[in-house]
């Protein structure tokens, strides 16, 4: 970076700088004591940032109406996952319409890079990724989530519904 | 010895060979499903259609006697247009499901369906709604929806195993494939439909969704189920073996390999491998590293007076070559061969299976012969009941499920005053012995099995799932005095 310095008669001079910088700091000081609501930082992280409901951040699993997991353990979104953060253990179902579903979903978020890549991937929507970022953990391991943390997590409220459901599906003929 | 010209390549075939043979022979990719080299003709996907010159019709290629100068393509856009109206008229009805599909990753049609790219059905009609997840048997499990009715299943129970479980029912669009009441496909030869099924209508119990075939690696290898010493392919990943399939060998297997032998993978995984080598001490049981615990077991070997070797057919013959040699050198004639089904042994089902289940017990005799070792089981039990046995060493079984008399058998053993075991499967039958030495796998080494006929064939290593292991190889050098094991054969190539 270089600095380019303009010489005037001004910058010569110690005070008026540092008069004009201090000027600057005591209007801030004096509108964020009069007006808050106008206020630009957050007390984080009492407060947090709300970003829009397209930011790719942390994954969602969605659920069908009853509640249960969209997914069909097609493992495509970990066949495309370039950081290999997706596992799958994938089993029989009771019901033959569905036939496959994970009875295992972890995703490693440390080792993710947040491409977006598995929700392309993702033939029936059942994977997205939502606007939350900020999850802290202890250690290594609570950065594995799994399909309680992905699908069911508070924040979530029982699940992100899908628009389209297999019954609705098999009905229509597709 | 008619020759015709294939796509411009001039070919050679057998007299009444069919035009697709003289395709496969140029390796000219021709689409088919229904044809298997293993089977008969039945013609029935229509999809191998080619161009004859002087012919104004497409003809299919499975079902044309190849003639004295005859010029067959398949490249033509006539053809290709053929194929795709074809294709066409097989997805009507198929669910496309891909991704929940097994076959996924090596399916035929999903193949052809992803090379023509007819995204959008011209289909108005509904799709036909058919039976999901039948169980056919013990081992495979059916989807009518994904079928196309090539056949091929049919034939192979009608004209292989002859036991005709399999049928089509009903006509026109509702026809599916279906067992007979009270007949389930239940033979020894029945996963081999999953196999020649060209689309993922049927599929394996045991593989069923446990992985998806792009994530395996695989290498070619030869069973270790039996005599017949079938030719296979081995799947697997960084956690471990996940399946068997067979690969065509006209003079060994044809095309087929049995239920059995597709079991072969599981004692080869972590879970039911000895990792370490065990000594029975006063204060309990020692873990030691294998090559530790060899060099201990040779110390104790040179105090014993009377030494004896007990073999299973079921390591390489360069191995028995090695190991008998250094053993009779060091510790005298006494070699013993373990038979595990006296009863059996000699039996043969007309197809594959062969009641012997080593795969290696041509190659034992014949290195027992070379030595000039003639000793019988007789003579080992009576020695051992009478004590003349101070220390016995017994290289075990891979494959414990056909051993039934393992338990009698290691009770037997129990009577020498001394016990070692080697084995590549932990079992808990083991627990007497004094000393328990992990060998490799027959995945993992190099080496040569000799079949029932004297063919000799090379096994083709895989990764190296238990890497400290050591082979009968590395311990008769241990047994020669040597103290390190090289690096040659402990563990070169992948590891899991």
């Amino acid at each position: 970076m270089s600095i380019v310095k303009k010489e005037n008669s001004l910058s010569k001079w110690y005070l008026p700088g540092i008069l004009k910088g201090l000027g600057i700091t005591f209007r801030n000081l004096i509108k964020n004591l009069t007006s808050r609501d106008e206020m630009l930082t957050l007390n984080y992280p009492e407060e947090k940032y709300e970003y829009g409901p397209r930011f790719k951040g942390n994954h969602v699993l969605t659920v069908k109406k009853d509640g249960s997991l969209r997914c069909t353990a097609c493992m495509l979104c970990a066949t495309n996952c370039p950081a290999d953060c997706i596992t799958i253990v994938a089993a029989e179902h009771d019901d033959p319409s569905v036939e496959k579903y994970p009875i295992n979903y972890e995703i490693d978020i440390l080792r993710c890079v947040f491409c977006g890549f598995c929700e392309e991937a993702c033939p029936v929507d059942a994977i997205r990724m939502g606007p939350e970022w900020q999850v802290p953990g202890v250690n290594g391991a609570s950065f594995i989530n799994n399909i309680s943390e992905l699908a069911y997590r508070p924040s979530l409220g029982g699940g992100i519904k899908t628009v389209l459901d297999d019954e609705e599906r098999i009905k229509g003929g597709i | 010895m008619p020759k015709c010209t294939v796509n411009g390549i001039e070919v050679e075939v057998k007299d009444g060979a069919t035009v697709i043979e003289a395709f496969m022979k140029t390796n000219e990719s021709i689409a088919h499903y229904c044809w298997h080299p293993g089977l008969s003709v039945a013609g029935v996907c229509r999809m191998c259609m080619v161009e004859i010159e002087g012919n104004p019709r497409l003809q299919i290629a499975c079902n044309t006697p190849v003639q004295d100068g005859m010029v067959v393509y398949n490249n033509s856009e006539k053809v290709k247009e053929a194929v795709e109206w074809t294709l066409k008229f097989h997805l009507i009805n198929h669910p496309l499901d891909c991704p929940i599909c097994d076959q996924a990753g090596e399916c035929g049609l999903q193949e052809y369906y992803m090379s023509h790219g007819s995204y959008d059905s011209e289909m108005a009609e509904r799709k036909v709604k058919k039976h999901k997840v039948v169980d056919l048997g013990e081992k495979v499990v059916l989807d009518t929806e994904r079928c196309i009715l090539c056949s091929r299943c049919v034939r192979f129970t009608d004209e292989v195993t002859k036991t005709n479980e399999l049928g089509i029912f009903n006509r026109g669009d509702r026809s599916e494939i279906g067992t007979f009441e009270n007949r389930p496909l239940n033979n020894k030869y029945s996963l081999n439909t999953v196999d020649i099924c060209p689309v993922g209508a049927l599929t394996s119990k045991d593989f069923r969704f446990r992985q998806r075939v792009w994530f395996l690696k695989s290498f070619e290898t030869i069973c270790q189920g039996c005599s017949a010493g079938c030719n296979v392919q081995a799947y697997y990943n960084e956690n471990g073996f996940y399946r068997v399939k067979p690969v065509p060998n006209e003079e060994v297997n044809g095309h087929w390999m049995c239920d059995e032998g597709r079991d072969v993978y599981k004692f080869a995984n972590k879970e039911h491998r000895l990792v370490s080598g065990i000594k029975k001490e006063d204060s309990g049981l020692s873990h030691m590293a294998p090559g530790a615990a060899a060099v201990q077991l040779r110390e104790d070997l040179s105090d014993t007076k009377k030494a004896a070797l007990v073999l299973t057919g079921q390591y390489t013959t360069e191995e028995y070559l090695k190991f008998v040699d250094s053993f009779t050198k060091n510790y005298g004639n006494e070699v013993y061969h373990w038979i595990n089904n006296p009863k059996t042994f000699d039996d043969f089902d007309g197809i594959l299976l062969r009641g012997d289940k080593n795969p290696n017990t041509v190659g034992l005799l014949r290195v027992l012969e070379g030595k000039g070792i003639k000793s019988s089981w007789a003579d080992l039990e009576e020695k051992l009941n009478s004590g003349q046995i101070e220390h016995l060493v017994v290289a075990g079984p891979e494959n414990l499920a056909v051993f039934p008399d393992l338990e009698e058998k290691v009770t037997l053993f129990g009577q020498a005053q001394k016990l070692t075991v080697l084995t590549p499967v932990k079992s808990k039958f083991y627990e007497s012995a004094d000393y328990q030495i992990p060998m490799k796998s027959f995945m993992e080494k190099d080496g040569t099995f000799v079949n029932h006929k004297g063919i000799e064939q090379k096994l083709g290593r895989g990764p190296i799932v238990v890497s400290q292991a050591l082979t009968l190889l590395d311990l008769s050098m241990i047994l020669d005095g040597s103290d390190f094991i090289s690096v040659n054969s402990a563990s070169m190539g992948g590891s899991l």
